[in-house]
This record gives structure tokens, C-alpha cells and sequence, in this order.
């Protein structure tokens, strides 16, 4: 036996020298530590995401607004609705091309066809939005030429806010139903 | 020649490295790793971080809402646009682009209700629809948009703008920011809305 040769001195420093040497935990990683560095990054992560507002936005396409005659719109060779939604402060009218759509949506004749129901908090016109997109419906049924037609005009008075305006594109841009009546939005100037 | 015997020092040495390399061999413990490694944890939440925050200063999550501009709400659902130059018109001033400094500053909303802007903004008089200062900030902003649009293989004869209005905007005023972009070569516009869902 080769250990039997040793000398007890060098029995004791082969087990002494052949332990593993036991690492801190600093060491045993072999880097830096990171942690508060972390914890830095998690707080920041936290607080932005609990800071920040989310808003949802969309867009409304449209083009240069015009006066007077329909040069924007798309020229169609049937019979064409060429609608319009004029915004007073006394309520709204729709203008087809058979004339000014009559109170009630019944007919082509004078009068405003949705009378205000009176003033809001900021002294603008209350509208009957689901009257408009009832009438908008009926207007675009009231003729198969018209199942194509997607344009309309819209103008207001010079005093109407764009809240309203919004408010009456959405009116005509779809039915009760989720189906399209009028979704191209153009611009009219008032004359 | 006989080789010389080993001295018996010479022997005990050999032996006690030959035996210490065996205790060392025997004792060994395979290495393993007893801690977490969060180094690619750590460098995920650093990429999202950052990801996050870009992506925030450059969406339209990032528009200031306040008092002096309250976007209107509409039902509709579809993505904003991203692309084009912003001209916004809070209640009391109209900006354009990414500059701070206002185009024009308004009066109140009375008077613009009534006719628009003052005549000394307009061309020829106060009936007149075309805003001068704005135009003139259009026209810087349209040439930089231009050579982007030729960059990208867009039609650069006509620029897209970004309309971010204020709920409470009078509609003569509306439609004098719209005709003013009209005149400046931009050619389509993107009214942004808040998201809402209809009542």
C-alpha cells in the first residue's frame, strides 16, 4: 500500500488539500449581482404600465371638403341617392336629389326633416340619432340603384360643434342591424 | 551503466502527489448550478421595457388629454392610421407636426363660431377659408413629408394629415383647418376619434 509509505503529516495534508473549497454564493454565481438592479427594473415596469392611460382611437378618412357641386364624389352612371346631412341649430335635414326630405322621413317637401328636441348643456341642437339612421336606412331601401351608394355629404352651421358632427356620422354610418349605410364622409362647406 | 537507486525522499515525495492527485480525483464534485441564472430574464424585461416605452411615445396613447383638447367619441372600431403629418387643434391653439410652438392662437369660441378666424389670418378677408400661418407651416412640414413619401416609393404629389381636433371645435373653423390642407397638397385626411361604444 502506497499510503501505508506515507508519513502521518502527509496523510493529514492529502485529506486536508483534497476537500473542496467551499465558494461563497457571490462566487458560486460568477457575476454581479443583479438583483437590485432587477427589482429597479420590475418597479419602473410597474409603474408605467399602472400610469399610462390606455386610449383607443380610430380614424375617419375623408377628403378636401367642397362647396357648391359634387366634384369629389364618385360619378356613377345609375340613378344616384347624392345625399346630404345638413346640421343646423334647429336640428338636421337630409338633401337627396329628388329634393329636401320632409319632417318624419315620409317624403320629399319643405321643413327640417329632424327637428331639435332641444338644447344641451352647451347650447347645441339634440338630435335623434337613431331617427337619422332609420331614414338613412329607408332612403338607401328606397330604390335597388341606391344598394351600392356609400357617400355622404355633410355640412353643418358654422356655430356646430365636431362632437356633433362625429355624432351624426356615426348615425349614418351603419343600421340598427351592423350593416353599412353611408360610411364615405365628405365635407361640405356651408354657402 | 546501472541506474542509482532512488533515495527514499525522492520515493516518499513521488507518493504523496501521486496519492494527493487520487484524494483529489476521488473528493471531486461534478460542478452544478445550485442558483438561478435571471441574466435572460433580466435581459427580456429590459428589451420589453424599452419596446414598451418607445412604443407608447409614438402611439396615439401618448395624446395629451386635457382640458384644452377632448378628442370626440365614436363608435368606431377600426385601427387609427399611424401614417401622415398631425395638425391639431385644441381649444386654443392649432399645431402642426411635432413643433410646440403654435401656428395660430385662437380666440374664443364665440368668435370663431361666428366666422372663422380673424381676417389678418386670412388671404382675402374674413370670408375667405384659407388660414395663412397655417399654410405656410404646411408647406415647410409637406416638403420634408415629400422627400419621405419618395424614400418609402409613395405618390409624392399628395401628403396625408393627421386631423386631431378638439370635441368643442366650431365647424367653420373645421373646415377652414380642412380647406387650408386642401391647398397644401394634402390630398387625404385622418379625423382621429376615441373609441367608444355606443349607448
Amino acid at each position: 500500500m502506497a499510503e501505508a509509505k506515507l508519513s502521518a503529516a502527509q496523510r493529514s495534508k492529502i485529506r486536508r488539500l483534497s476537500v473542496p473549497a467551499e465558494m461563497s454564493p457571490e462566487d458560486e454565481a460568477g457575476e454581479i449581482n443583479i438583483v437590485p438592479f432587477l427589482d429597479m427594473i420590475i418597479n419602473i415596469l410597474m409603474f408605467v404600465l399602472a400610469t399610462v392611460a390606455v386610449v383607443f382611437t380610430s380614424t375617419i378618412e375623408t377628403s378636401p371638403p367642397s362647396s357648391g357641386g359634387g366634384k369629389v364624389r364618385v360619378e356613377r352612371t345609375t340613378p344616384s341617392l347624392n345625399l346630404t346631412l345638413v346640421i343646423t341649430n334647429d336640428g338636421a335635414t337630409f338633401k337627396a336629389s329628388g329634393g329636401n326630405i320632409s319632417t318624419g322621413c315620409d317624403s320629399v317637401g319643405a321643413g327640417m326633416t329632424f327637428p331639435s328636441k332641444g338644447k344641451d348643456a352647451s347650447g347645441e341642437p339634440v338630435l335623434d340619432a337613431d331617427a337619422i339612421t332609420a331614414c338613412a336606412r329607408k332612403l338607401k331601401d328606397s330604390s335597388p340603384d341606391f344598394k351600392e351608394e356609400t357617400q355622404i355629404r355633410i355640412t353643418a352651421s358654422n356655430g356646430i360643434s365636431y362632437r356633433k358632427v362625429i355624432e351624426c356620422i356615426d348615425a349614418v354610418r351603419k343600421d340598427k342591424s351592423g350593416n353599412d349605410l353611408f360610411p364615405d364622409v365628405l365635407f361640405g362647406v356651408p354657402r | 551503466m546501472a541506474a542509482a537507486p532512488k533515495s527514499p525522499a525522492t520515493s516518499s515525495t513521488a507518493l504523496y502527489k501521486t496519492a494527493l492527485r487520487k484524494a483529489k480525483r476521488k473528493n471531486e464534485v461534478e460542478a452544478e448550478v445550485n442558483y438561478l441564472n435571471i441574466t435572460a430574464m433580466l435581459d427580456m424585461m429590459t428589451i420589453i421595457l424599452v419596446f414598451l416605452l418607445k412604443t407608447m411615445a409614438s402611439s396615439s396613447a401618448s395624446l395629451p388629454q386635457s382640458k384644452d383638447l377632448t378628442l370626440p367619441s365614436s363608435v368606431l372600431a377600426a385601427e387609427p392610421h399611424q401614417e401622415g403629418v398631425a395638425v391639431v387643434v385644441t381649444k386654443s391653439q392649432i399645431l402642426v407636426g411635432d413643433d410646440p410652438n403654435p401656428v395660430v392662437v385662437l380666440p374664443t369660441r364665440e368668435s370663431l363660431a361666428q366666422s372663422g378666424l380673424d381676417a389678418k389670418y386670412k388671404k382675402a378677408g374674413i370670408n375667405d377659408l384659407h388660414i395663412v400661418p397655417l399654410a405656410n407651416a404646411l408647406l415647410a412640414v409637406r416638403e420634408t413629408d415629400k422627400q419621405i413619401r419618395l424614400a418609402k416609393g409613395q405618390d409624392p404629389n399628395s401628403s396625408e394629415a393627421i386631423v386631431i381636433v378638439d370635441e368643442s371645435t366650431p365647424y367653420r373653423l373645421l373646415m377652414e383647418v380642412l380647406f387650408t390642407l386642401g391647398q397644401s397638397s394634402f390630398g387625404k385626411y385622418h379625423l382621429m376619434v376615441l373609441q367608444a361604444k355606443k349607448t
